[in-house]
């Protein structure tokens, strides 16, 4: 069938609402936002017992089992990311090819295509902690929750899924993610939390 | 007042949503009598202690749980997911 040329194109979680540049207290950068876009997201529910034959798959897919615990185990261009009992999130650092590897998936548990509908972005800098602390209610502190954890909560009453990735040079890095619907409300509590520190926005490299 | 999902760790109460007690049975729809569909429906006890209630985590793991709680504290003696229950009553 022919194709049929349209205006539509792919846009950004993030269009609209976020945007590089910096905002809040001048002087030494607190936190960086580094906003988070292309990537391919799915969720997998496995039927009760299935996880197991669901794990061996995506292992022999992808190298990497799924997580049992609240964690985030990356391989390569994936990351498996708990989310729930017999849940989990499906990322690749790129959309391309990312639906075959859902076909197959498809034949261990329910798998849903979810790269247009999250936005996400990673928090670095020195003041990250004291930042996630206004809105997190969770123990972030290292001794509670460490490299390569993930929690499912709330900020300001929004939904989201954050997890700890390894240290980079100014302390902890955190990636954060929220229902496409709900970005802006969330970056209208961001940008209101994280002024005090003075917070730079990047795009992904 | 916290909550410690069995799945999440310890959370605030606020991720929670408190549905009631954790027991009622309910009886066969067609079998039952009427005094017994009031009962199952209506009728609650209010015990001043230990009470069994469900919580659902829908601010986290999406789970529901069997929470027992002394209604005097808040203290929490136990938190289960209600599966597990289901499951072994299954059994």
């Amino acid at each position: 069938m022919a194709e049929i040329a349209t205006s539509w194109r792919p846009r950004s979680a993030w269009a609209g609402i976020a945007q590089p540049g910096s905002f809040g207290a001048k002087g030494k950068t607190g936190v960086v936002a580094t906003l988070l876009d292309g990537f391919g997201l799915a969720t997998l529910i496995a039927e009760p017992g299935a996880a197991t034959s669901l794990s061996r798959a995506v292992e022999g897919r992808l190298g990497i089992a799924l997580p049992e615990m609240p964690r985030i185990v990356s391989g390569g261009a994936h990351d498996a990311i708990w989310a729930g009992p017999d849940q989990w999130l499906l990322r690749a650092a790129l959309r391309d090819g990312f639906q075959p590897l859902l076909d197959e998936l498809a034949a261990h548990a329910a798998v849903s295509d979810q790269s247009d509908a999250r936005a996400a972005f990673r928090l670095q800098g020195p003041r990250t902690r004291d930042l996630l602390a206004k809105g997190v209610m969770l123990d972030l502190h290292p001794s509670a929750f460490g490299v390569g954890e993930t929690a499912v909560t709330s900020v300001a009453y929004l939904g989201v899924q954050l997890w700890r990735l390894a240290d980079g040079p100014d302390g902890p890095v955190f990636e954060i993610m929220v229902a496409r619907s709900m970005a802006g409300s969330f970056w209208s509590w961001f940008t209101a939390a994280a002024a005090e520190f003075g917070c730079r926005v990047a795009d992904q490299d | 007042m916290r909550i410690t999902c069995p799945h999440c760790g310890a959370r605030d109460a606020q991720e929670f949503t408190y549905l009631g007690a954790a027991d009622p049975q309910r009886p066969d729809g067609m079998a039952a009598t009427e005094a017994a569909m009031t009962e199952y429906v209506y009728l609650r006890d209010n015990p001043a202690g230990s009470h069994r209630e469900l919580w659902y985590h829908g601010a986290g793991c999406h789970v529901w749980l069997v929470v027992t709680r002394d209604t005097h504290t808040h203290a929490i003696a136990s938190v289960e997911a209600a599966r597990a229950r289901k499951a072994g009553a299954a059994a």
